[in-house]
């Protein structure tokens, strides 16, 4: 008897440690991405390495990294440059895995962090305050916060970066209590221009579109034929009959949110963007043929507004074969006009977004004129900023104002 | 324009051959086609060439490894053909290319001096002359797969000039060597790489019963040696599992990289002992993530293996079976067995960075691998071989996880002349 409630005392304890240890690495995640104050991070890199990481920036090369934020330093890292269109070698993206040398190590509980050196923002905010108004609508999206970023033996100073959790394991535990799923990274093609139109069965077509981030070595037939089922799906379901055709394979209401703050925030670059689908994730549950999109990299909205572009909020829905079966049909087009107001709500009430946008502003200002290698003019900061702030102003009322001219 | 170093080979060897062909008359004119044990053209005392063509085809069943690639069970191991004998009376030549190999085909490329043993002279693309097994012919392997210290420590080919010769009876021979680059047994970086520099290589073999007539005539036993200078990057010596999966990290090096190796063989009538032992060392100057210098890295690897031809042929490099299959005979069968291990680690203390190719501390890992096979020999053509091979990898002392028991079937057709 005394021996059993020593384990279970053993057992208890073991328990409170573990949850113990695992509440700090959150508190201490949260204070990095909440984005209350401006965090110092420090890459520890090999001055040859961090030279190639500039020169050869084209290339998906990892190298080996520590890093260290508040004195802690974490090892055994590996560092990459990230993006696509804005890959570049002056100020470049970057990816740090925690895992590729030590399997299962973490972050302070984070697979991977993406360090965005925000190349085509010149506001560097955009990408936070999108993702903000997801998390808000409860849709699964990534956090995003502003720090200062030192690289090498001698802590050099290289820029303002957004670091952003990457969606790998760690984020599915963390929004879905599973990590075990299909997760897919999508690749925007050049001149693709896809959007969920049947390209026909050959699953090769999905492969380099696709990516995967789980099961990395299963068959294809595995990884893409439930793609392919959902893809059928969607162009064969007739639109009044979207929700029960797609019911178990689609969270068709997440799909009609994004769609809403996509639109809301003009977001050039999203599911409806003018270049077809882009900037999203896919995870299939475990044991299941339901999906999730997941938003990522939402750079490109409220920023466009600078340039004269302000697209109606049902921008481009005809471009897409499910944004244009939900805009043709009467009861998917309310359920999104309904989201619109929704997130015009979220916006306006309270004044959070723009409280969001003037704290981000004060808080990253002093580190951007510091910035050496940021690509703008100090000019076109505060310009950004100034028409992020008019943006975050006027929107709400003309959105308000398409879905009444639209229910009248 | 960058040069390739076997076109470079190829062009020189062509434009010899050219010039020897111009200079001497062939003593009679005549073009004579032989074939013994392989197709042989001759013309007259100026040229011979032997066409020779290998052919390796192998079934494997490796076991099922998460996070690295299935293997098909099918592989064409090997599909070269070649060309080989003398010109005029003073040189020898050979030319091998791999079939399957579009991107470098080139393999042995080389000529060399014949008439004075005491010392040739040989030049073009061939082995570095370090590793007994390395050195030997694939088609003459007693097991499919090299052992793993052979084939992943030692360099390999590369295009160099070598001096060698056989002294006192041949109870001395030596090989000596100086090479454009590290071998082909490096990482593709470190082959293209510009900063890599000459590697050279010494062998020293002694057969000390070499003139007696007794049980330990054919006791050999070698030392061998290379130094050269690593190109600064992630070109740390690589290692794979039996599957060919990688097995070392890739560790970013800069400064020398020296090997040392010892073998022995003894061949008393049907039964063949072979060992060897390889060490290489890596220099990390500079290499630390905050550009510190790090501690050399090493790695080694030794087998040791016994093969007994069951049906009393004398071991050779080639066998040769006393009565083939369908000629009066079944072949020559052998059986062999061999005990290797593969290890990779670094001096100091775990520091906790032990898994990054910066790490200071390189955590110990060792393969150790059983191999057991028969081999079939029908004739002097086609060979059969058939291996189980058991692997058990370790890391920091203890089984690494999944991988204490892992199974590995192999069976390969060869066909060659």
């Amino acid at each position: 008897m005394a021996s059993r409630t020593a384990l279970v005392t053993i057992l208890l304890a073991a328990t409170c440690l573990l949850g113990g240890v695992h509440l700090r690495a959150q508190a201490h995640l949260d204070s990095l991405l909440d984005g209350n104050s401006l965090e110092d991070l420090w890459i520890h890199v090999n001055a040859r390495d961090w030279e190639d990481l500039h020169t050869h920036f084209q290339e998906n090369t990892y190298y080996p990294a520590d890093v260290e934020w508040r004195g802690i330093r974490v090892r055994n890292a590996a560092i990459r440059v990230r993006g696509v269109a804005s890959r570049n070698g002056h100020k470049p993206s970057f990816r740090i895995d925690f895992n590729r040398y030590v399997t299962g190590q973490t972050f302070f509980g984070l697979d991977a962090l993406t360090l965005d050196s925000s190349w085509q923002d010149p506001s560097m905010i955009t990408n936070r305050l999108s993702m903000l108004i997801f998390r808000r609508m409860g849709i699964a999206a990534p956090r995003v916060a502003h720090v200062r970023l030192f690289a090498g033996a001698g802590r050099d100073y290289v820029g303002v970066y957004a670091a952003t959790e990457e969606v790998t394991e760690s984020f599915l535990r963390a929004r879905f209590g599973e990590d075990t799923g299909y997760l897919y990274e999508f690749n925007h093609l050049k001149d693709d221009n896809w959007g969920f139109q049947d390209p026909g069965p050959r699953l090769g077509w999905y492969v380099p579109r696709f990516s995967p981030k789980t099961h990395e070595f299963e068959s294809v037939a595995n990884l893409y034929m439930p793609i392919r089922d959902l893809v059928q799906r969607i162009n064969e379901a007739p639109p009044s009959d979207l929700e029960s055709r797609l019911g178990g394979y689609l969270d068709l209401n997440g799909v009609i949110t994004m769609l809403a703050i996509q639109n809301f925030t003009a977001q050039s670059d999203g599911l409806v963007g003018g270049v077809g689908l882009n900037n999203f994730y896919l995870y299939r549950f475990v044991g299941k043929n339901l999906s999730v999109l997941i938003p990522w990299d939402q750079g490109n909205s409220f920023g466009s507004f600078e340039s004269g572009f302000n697209p109606p909020p049902w921008w481009n829905m005809d471009t897409n074969v499910l944004a244009s079966k939900i805009w043709n049909e009467p009861k998917y087009r309310a359920r999104y006009l309904a989201a619109l107001l929704q997130v015009a709500d979220l916006v306006s009430g309270d004044a959070l977004l723009l409280t969001e946008a003037q704290r981000d502003y004060q808080q990253i200002r002093e580190a951007v004129y510091a910035d050496a290698f940021s690509p703008y003019p100090l000019a076109q900061f505060e310009r950004a900023h100034a028409t992020i702030q008019q943006f975050i102003h006027t929107r709400p009322a003309e959105v308000r104002q398409f879905v009444a001219s639209l229910t009248q | 324009m960058k040069s390739c170093p076997t076109r470079v080979v190829f062009t020189w060897a062509s434009a010899i051959a050219i010039a020897l062909w111009g200079a001497v008359p062939p003593a009679h004119g005549q073009v004579k086609l032989t074939f013994d044990k392989r197709p042989v053209i001759e013309v007259g005392n100026l040229l011979t060439a032997g066409i020779r063509f290998k052919s390796q085809v192998d079934f494997r069943e490796f076991p099922d490894e998460p996070d690295t690639p299935s293997k098909p069970l099918l592989d064409l191991h090997r599909t070269r053909i070649g060309v080989e004998g003398r010109v005029i009376k003073e040189f020898e030549y050979q030319i091998e290319a791999e079939l399957a190999d579009s991107s470098e085909p080139w393999r042995d490329v080389y000529i060399q001096t014949r008439s004075f043993r005491l010392l040739q002279v040989r030049a073009g693309q061939f082995k570095i002359p370090f590793s007994l097994e390395q050195l030997t012919s694939g088609m003459d392997l007693d097991f499919n797969y090299r052992s793993l210290a052979a084939a992943f420590l030692a360099p390999g080919r590369d295009v160099g000039v070598m001096m060698f010769g056989r002294a006192i009876n041949e109870a001395f021979r030596y090989q000596v060597g100086a090479f454009r680059r590290g071998g082909d047994n490096v990482r593709e970086s470190e082959r293209t790489d510009a900063q890599a520099d000459r590697t050279y290589a010494a062998r020293l073999v002694v057969r000390p019963g070499n003139a007696f007539d007794n049980l330990f005539r054919t006791f050999s036993a070698g030392v061998a040696f290379t130094t050269g200078v690593l190109p600064a990057g992630p070109n740390g010596v690589r290692g794979h599992t039996v599957p060919g999966d990688a097995f070392f990290q890739h560790l970013y090096v800069d400064g020398h990289r020296r090997r040392i190796g010892g073998e022995f063989q003894w061949r008393p009538g049907p039964v063949q002992l072979q060992g060897e032992y390889i060490e290489v060392r890596d220099q990390r100057f500079g290499q630390g993530i905050d550009n510190e210098d790090l501690p050399n890295a090493y790695a080694r690897g030794w087998y040791a293996s016994g093969t007994w031809l069951l049906t009393g042929e004398q071991k050779r490099d080639s066998v040769e079976p006393a009565r083939p299959l369908l000629r009066g005979g079944i072949g020559a069968i052998e059986i062999g067995v061999r005990r290797e291990r593969l290890a990779a680690w670094s001096p100091g203390a775990n520091d906790g960075s032990f898994s990054s190719p910066r790490a200071p501390w390189v955590m110990p890992i060792a393969d150790d691998v059983w191999t057991g096979g028969v081999n079939w020999y029908w004739n002097d053509y086609v060979k059969l071989q058939a291996n189980v091979i058991h692997e058990r990898r370790t890391g920091n002392g203890g089984v690494m996880a999944g991988q204490g028991d892992l199974w590995s079937e192999t069976f390969r057709v060869q066909l060659g002349f």
